[in-house]
């Protein structure tokens, strides 16, 4: 169970922090160091499957992880707790991926300068254990960045993707997973993730090297703006890094598709708000080396023709920024709603009218914010779309009050036939009295005022009318009651 | 003033006219054709407006209303935590008790609870109380045709069957579709184990065998989350409950639901409150009748004899409803005069039974930020029958007495499970707080950060 293992990670933090105090938690209070050891063996038994199974492929862990979510949680079997802490380990990779990025540009450049802003942090103490590790770069086996924060699975595959590149030696793989399986870290299907997931890394380092001659260096930059956009929805961002990956990378083992790498390294760079990608982008598009985009991006966006007319307004080179941008978000904003959709949170029709929404609020937005005027027709079949709405519902509403007086007609044919007129207003008569003296006396017990005859014969009006309507009392009928009501 | 005061007169007299049929205080016992019950009904609604509501839920093959009077505190809407309750009568047209019952039920209820009557003043208050006085309007008008034909020849009526059926000549209880061969399937094979009509708007539209007062109900069934029912009838004198329709499909066999612990305690708090149907040494209505698997005034549906297609099995299998089916009269159509006699029969127990409602577990289920989590599923360990939670998020469980582990689950959530000790009445309180997956993820992430920074710094790679 999930709840087991984190119960049994906690006992585990705080044995390792307190190796001497007894935590009474223990099932048995046996020497401390004894329990460590064996707390040890139990939490990497579990714990590294769930650290390697990160590693696996993210589109594979998306759609795991939607899986293994359905309520038969009685079955909690490993891999669904493993796909769960899969996409929590991917989501914390890309948050990390930006110092990630970082990373990679310094160990470029065999470089390893201390971050001494972080001296603070207690990292200190396991660098200073290890004296081999100063001045050398990227130590493939040390897991640790820069700065002293953690390292996430996923940087473990960078650093081996990037080891493997610079020594270009696939031995530095094999010595890495043996050690790790040696340790019993990871399984041997651990390691064949670990190794699909290294050989992407490694293509994706290939093609980015060939694009950095291109591409002005301004990650820095957007490394901030894309850490600000993964605050706000680390999801929404796994997600949409997903699709894209998925749409574009059907086939990711070819390395021979570099129309497909660049499509992805473009649209990681779109997520970064980045201006310059955009234009190495276009100008990737303008050289013919990538069909894809424009057609399968905007497929999702056919259902929101104000968004596309937007689009198209803005296809001016100058513009061509704020497209991507547009279109990112919206593709966020569809593939969120997808999201919620898939696990429930909304229903589909929820899901639907949201994005028609939407689409209506672009059209209005647009013309009020841009200050841009959408083309002539945009109006035109803006306002008539919107006129024939109402007129459609005039009509429907025309047509239902029609029908409701056929109604009416008939159902009034049927009581004029019986001759209990007299009866009836009698009958009607005394179930009225009786509650208005059922009112008074009430009120009276209450200590209210004097009941309110108006209300009550506005109330009654309205029921009666509803009942005619509906045909559970006659108009004439209705009629009476509402003389006698009148009357009071 | 002076207007009051003769309208006052008029109401006496009116008053007093009515004394001339059998009264109960203010009830008159007579039948009451369509437009009777009509006007009976609106009758109640003028004196109790405040509590009462009329709606239909649909025609009849032959354009009448199928109406239905609403008594609660404040009807017209479903309040939160509030059990829906149900009293269908007549579904067999030739069957006239029920109908007539359920009309001076109402009318007692609004008596009541103007006058102070506390006990149904607080049933008011705390439930919603919908009775249908006649779901078969055509075929009682065939059936009264026939009866007031008679009146010069006192005897019996001459076929038992006229009435019986709608309009159509389909016997609505055998018409509703039927889950029960579904549900044994599914104790064998696995499968769900309520709410089996999946589709359910679309299948019912789309089915042509269904007749337009089966439809009307299954339409109400699925749009109110009814929580217990009963089923009015006549022919015999036995609260009847779950299954109808025997598993091996012999004539008659013990078939026991999930909940026949639960259902033997629902029959028998109707049953116990009528003197002729408690009482075990009741001679059978006719002498080659076969009441062997009567029992304190209470059967199984299959143990009597098997009925496939019944409305009974349907509201236990395809929503969170149970109902069971009371026979109240040897006599299918009695005479007028012995109305009164029935009403006393059954008064008691016709109030009984809805205070049922109010028993087992109830509670909502909701995430943790307070938001309700509607169609979540409500299982209760050792009875192989979920329930799921209506659009607040809000849930009855009717259980007998004992203890229980209640589980509520939902898609994207964690499974709560809480033991509960349930009494026989009231309803215990049991909230149900679920937390979602997401937020369980997080809580992971936090501490699995925390473990690799302790795994790194210890092992030390």
């Amino acid at each position: 169970m999930a709840s087991r293992c984190v119960g049994l990670l906690l006992l585990f933090q705080l044995l390792a922090l307190n190796a001497v105090s007894h935590i009474s938690a223990f099932p048995t209070p046996t020497a401390p160091s004894d329990d460590k050891t064996l707390y040890n063996r139990q939490l990497t038994e579990e714990k590294p499957l769930q650290e390697q199974m990160v590693e696996a492929d993210s589109v594979k862990a998306a759609v795991q992880s939607a899986e293994s979510r359905r309520p038969t949680a009685a079955k909690d079997t490993e891999s669904q707790q493993d796909s769960d802490d899969l996409t929590v380990l991917k989501s914390l990779a890309d948050s990390q991926k930006s110092q990630d990025s970082a990373m990679a540009p310094v160990k470029k450049d065999d470089q390893y300068i201390p971050d001494e802003s972080d001296s603070t942090k207690s990292r200190r103490l396991a660098e200073d254990y290890d004296s081999t590790k100063t001045g050398m770069d990227d130590d493939p086996e040390s897991f640790r960045q820069v700065d002293g924060t953690m390292l996430t699975a996923e940087d473990i595959v960078q650093k081996i993707a990037n080891k493997i590149y610079e020594e270009d030696d696939r031995g530095v793989f094999d010595r890495i997973v043996s050690k790790l399986l040696k340790l019993g870290l990871i399984t041997d299907g651990q390691a064949d993730t670990l190794e699909y997931q290294v050989a992407e890394a490694l293509q994706d380092l290939i093609t980015k090297n060939a694009k950095k001659n291109e591409i002005d260096d301004v990650e820095s930059n957007d490394q901030e703006i894309r850490g600000e956009q993964d605050d706000q929805g680390s999801d929404v961002n796994l997600d949409t890094w997903e699709p894209p990956r998925r749409r574009y990378n059907d086939d990711e083992e070819d390395e021979a598709e570099d129309e497909d790498e660049i499509e992805d390294e473009v649209d990681r760079d779109v997520e970064e708000d980045g201006a310059d990608a955009a234009d190495g982008a276009l100008d990737k598009d303008a050289a013919g080396g990538n069909e894809v985009s424009p057609e399968d991006g905007l497929q999702d966006l056919q259902y929101f023709p104000n968004f596309y007319r937007l689009l198209r307004s803005l296809n001016s080179e100058k513009d061509s920024q704020e497209r991507e941008t547009l279109i990112t978000i919206m593709k966020t904003l569809i593939d969120f709603v997808k999201m919620m959709v898939k696990y429930g949170t909304i229903t589909p029709e929820e899901g639907v009218s949201y994005l028609e929404n939407l689409d209506a609020m672009i059209a209005m937005q647009t013309k009020n914010k841009l200050g841009k005027s959408l083309l002539p027709d945009f109006i035109g079949p803006n306002g008539k779309l919107l006129d024939e709405d109402d007129n459609t519902k005039a009509e429907a509403a025309k047509m239902q009050k029609e029908y409701e007086n056929l109604k009416d007609s008939t159902k009034e044919e049927q009581p004029s036939s019986e001759t209990n007129t007299p009866g009836k207003s009698e009958a009607y008569l005394e179930a009225i009295r009786k509650n208005i003296e059922w009112l008074k006396k009430h009120n009276k017990e209450e200590g209210k005022d004097d009941y309110d005859l108006s209300k009550l014969k506005d109330f009654m009006d309205q029921q009666v009318d509803s009942y005619i309507d509906k045909g559970i009392i006659a108009r004439d009928e209705g009629d009476t009651i509402k003389r006698i009501y009148g009357s009071l | 003033m002076k207007l009051f005061l003769s309208m006052v007169f008029l109401g006496v007299a009116a008053v007093s006219l009515a004394h001339a049929a059998g009264t109960d205080g203010e009830i008159s016992f007579e039948y009451h054709r369509y437009e009777e019950l009509r006007k009976a009904l609106v009758s109640v609604w003028l004196q109790c407006p405040t509590i009462t509501r009329i709606y239909t839920i649909g025609e009849s093959f032959e354009g009448r209303e199928m109406l239905v009077l609403e008594m609660t505190d404040n009807p017209g809407t479903h309040e939160p935590g509030e059990p829906e309750f149900k009293y269908i009568a007549n579904m067999h047209g030739n069957e006239a008790v029920g109908r007539e019952l359920l009309i001076y039920l109402a009318q007692y209820l609004c008596n009541q609870y103007q006058q102070g009557n506390e006990t149904i003043i607080d049933l008011v208050h705390n439930t919603r109380i919908h009775l249908m006085p006649s779901m078969n309007p055509d075929g009682f008008e065939k059936a009264a045709s026939q009866v007031m034909s008679q009146h010069d020849t006192p005897g019996e009526i001459k076929d038992w069957f006229v009435g019986r059926s709608n309009a159509q000549g389909v016997d609505l209880n055998r018409n509703f579709p039927d889950l029960d061969r579904i549900i044994y399937v599914n104790e064998r094979e696995g499968g769900a184990n309520n709410h089996l009509l999946q589709n359910m708007k679309k299948a019912v539209d789309e089915n042509t065998k269904l007749a337009p007062e089966s439809k009307a109900v299954i339409h109400w069934i699925m749009d109110i989350p009814f929580v217990l029912s009963a089923n009015l009838h006549g022919g015999d004198v036995v609260a009847n409950y779950p299954y109808d329709e025997t598993r091996t499909g012999s004539t008659h066999e013990y078939s026991a639901s999930p909940d026949d612990v639960m259902f033997k305690s629902l029959a028998r708090a109707y049953s116990i409150y009528n003197p002729v149907m408690s009482d075990q040494h009741r001679a059978p209505c006719r002498k080659t009748d076969d009441d062997t698997s009567f029992k304190e005034g209470i059967t199984n549906g299959g143990a009597w004899y098997s009925v496939p297609g019944g409305m009974q099995d349907f509201n236990y299998l395809s929503s969170n409803c149970f109902e069971i089916t009371l026979e109240l009269s040897c006599d299918k159509f009695p005479s007028e005069d012995s109305l009164k006699l029935y009403w006393e029969q059954n008064r008691n127990s016709l109030v009984n039974y809805i205070e049922q409602v109010h028993r087992g577990v109830k509670g909502f289920v909701r995430d943790h930020q307070g938001n309700p989590i509607s169609n979540a599923t409500i299982s209760v360990e050792g009875i192989d029958h979920d329930l799921t939670t209506a659009k607040d998020g809000d849930y009855w469980r009717l259980l007998a007495p004992g203890n229980f582990k209640v589980a509520a689950s939902a898609p994207g959530y964690l499974t709560v499970i809480k033991k509960v000790a349930v009494a026989y009445s009231p309803a215990t309180r049991v909230d149900f707080e679920l937390e979602s997956l997401m937020e369980r993820k997080e809580e992971e992430r936090e501490e699995l950060m925390d473990w690799w920074k302790m795994m790194s710094e210890t092992l030390n790679f």
